[in-house]
């Protein structure tokens, strides 16, 4: 659900360290009808002009934190509020090039009440421009 | 004929598409649900409270402010109890009962007299979730209202390895004569055929015409949906028919007679009003209205009927969604049947 609303394009950019560009972000929105803990997090993937990044390779980002897939799983207080966007980063030195991409996002939510391995999906699969 | 006593409200969650993208404030919603001459809110917790499980005061003072200006009254909050932590630990009977400790409290700052827990899926015995809150909820006199929530069967004649029953519910409520534990039916236990907006969405994706007919038969029949599932599996089958296979399971169970309700009657402190897609002869395409709700006036319930449209998810992908029409049609149904 809400798959078409999953990824805003304001948040598509590259991400600089020290003055390199170790990668890119974009913004993430749930894809489920309420807010959640972040242990509630399933899964995240997602794949770039074709490249599927690794669970190793994202990054999950909200206020002023930031987690990996692995650490999401530990966090039972922290609250993704529904409808808000959070960051999801994706480590690849040198980022993408300005110009469209082909991008890919698949959510996974677990909620308690849904049998073993369905949880909510969301997918989305669209064209985004990456400027500068 | 006794007069009825029914009301009508709105869970907020039908507008969740608009809220999401921003096109309708929860002010907004509030408002629609005046509009149509309704009274009772329904809020999913975790969707609509800021900065939950514990908002700012000046938020709740302005949610009281909507209830006052709209003549609108908080119906029930609906809570979330995660057992299983998104797979990764099972939480403690002492933690869950402390979550729903906390629920109460936000239930009853919000003004609301019951909430809607979901307790998960059997990772930890519901009966003793609800047993040991139960002082809590008694104490702060916010009632646990379960949902019966597809699928369920309210007989034992229900089958499939999702069913739930409400038999060991019953056992609870005659052992404690608990005041403050009860259900939230959700009509969509009714349902008699599956929504053809889910079919539909799978058809849409891919899925084998031949399969779709077979899944929608099968459950008018009254099958154990395992059985469906494992026949779809021997009709050489892509991802989009075991997924409409496995979705069709949370449906019904067909079977459910609405005069089973008079059993619980007594117990049932909310309703949710569950439709997926309202006809244009503002009928639900899915579920008996006709026959259950005059089961409720029969019996005497005096507690709200909250419409909650579902249909959204299964029809955003290739229309625009409308919540507030839906509803509309919706509570034009309900006057009708209910007769006011």
């Amino acid at each position: 659900m809400f798959d078409k609303y999953m990824v805003p394009t304001r948040g598509f950019q590259n991400v600089r360290e020290n003055g390199d560009i170790v990668g890119f972000q974009m913004l993430l929105r749930i894809t489920y009808y309420r807010g959640i803990h972040l242990s509630l997090i399933g899964s995240l993937d997602v794949t770039v002009d074709g490249e599927h990044f690794k669970p190793e390779q994202l990054r999950f980002s909200l206020g002023d934190r930031t987690y990996t897939m692995d650490e999401l799983g530990k966090e039972e207080n922290v609250h993704w509020p529904f409808g808000q966007p959070a960051k999801l980063i994706v480590l690849k030195p040198g980022g993408l090039q300005p110009g469209i991409h082909d991008v890919q996002v698949e959510q996974r939510i677990v909620p308690a009440y849904m049998p073993q391995g369905m949880g909510f999906p969301g997918n989305m699969r669209r064209k985004i421009t990456l400027v500068a | 004929m006794a007069k009825n006593q029914c009301k009508r409200g709105v869970t907020l969650y039908s507008y969740q598409e608009e809220y999401y993208t921003g096109a309708m404030t929860l002010e907004d919603c509030v408002a629609e649900v005046a509009s149509m001459g309704a009274e009772g809110v329904e809020v999913i917790a975790e969707e609509m409270v800021p900065n939950y499980p514990d908002p700012p005061e000046s938020w709740v003072k302005q949610w009281h402010g909507l209830m006052a200006k709209y003549h609108t009254k908080p119906a029930c909050l609906d809570t979330f109890v995660d057992l299983s932590q998104g797979g990764h630990r099972n939480m403690t009977l002492p933690e869950a009962v402390e979550t729903l400790a906390t629920q109460f409290k936000l239930a009853k700052r919000m003004g609301f007299p019951a909430v809607r827990p979901s307790l998960g899926r059997d990772q930890l015995d519901p009966i003793a979730i609800v047993e040991k809150a139960l002082p809590e909820a008694e104490r702060t006199n916010v009632k646990i209202a379960l949902e019966l929530h597809a699928p369920t069967s309210l007989t034992s004649k229900g089958k499939g390895s999702r069913m739930q029953y409400i038999d060991r519910y019953m056992e609870l409520l005659s052992k404690t004569k608990a005041t403050h534990f009860g259900f939230t039916p959700d009509m969509g236990i009714f349902a008699r055929r599956l929504p053809r907006v889910m079919l539909n969405y799978y058809l849409r994706h891919g899925a084998h015409e031949k399969t779709v007919q077979y899944i929608d038969t099968a459950f008018q029949n009254g099958a154990n949906t395992d059985e469906i599932a494992a026949e779809v599996a021997k009709m050489n089958p892509n991802g989009q028919d075991q997924r409409c296979a496995a979705v069709a399971s949370g449906y019904g169970w067909r079977g459910n007679d609405p005069k089973e309700l008079q059993q619980i009657m007594p117990y049932i402190y909310n309703i949710h009003g569950k439709f997926y897609e309202m006809t244009e002869e503002l009928t639900e395409y899915s579920i008996p209205y006709e026959e259950v709700v005059p089961v409720l006036m029969a019996g005497g319930y005096d507690g709200y009927i909250n419409s909650e449209y579902e249909g959204q998810r299964w029809t955003q992908d290739a229309t625009e969604t409308d919540s507030c029409e839906e509803i509309r049609r919706h509570h034009v149904m309900l006057k009708r049947i209910l007769g006011v």
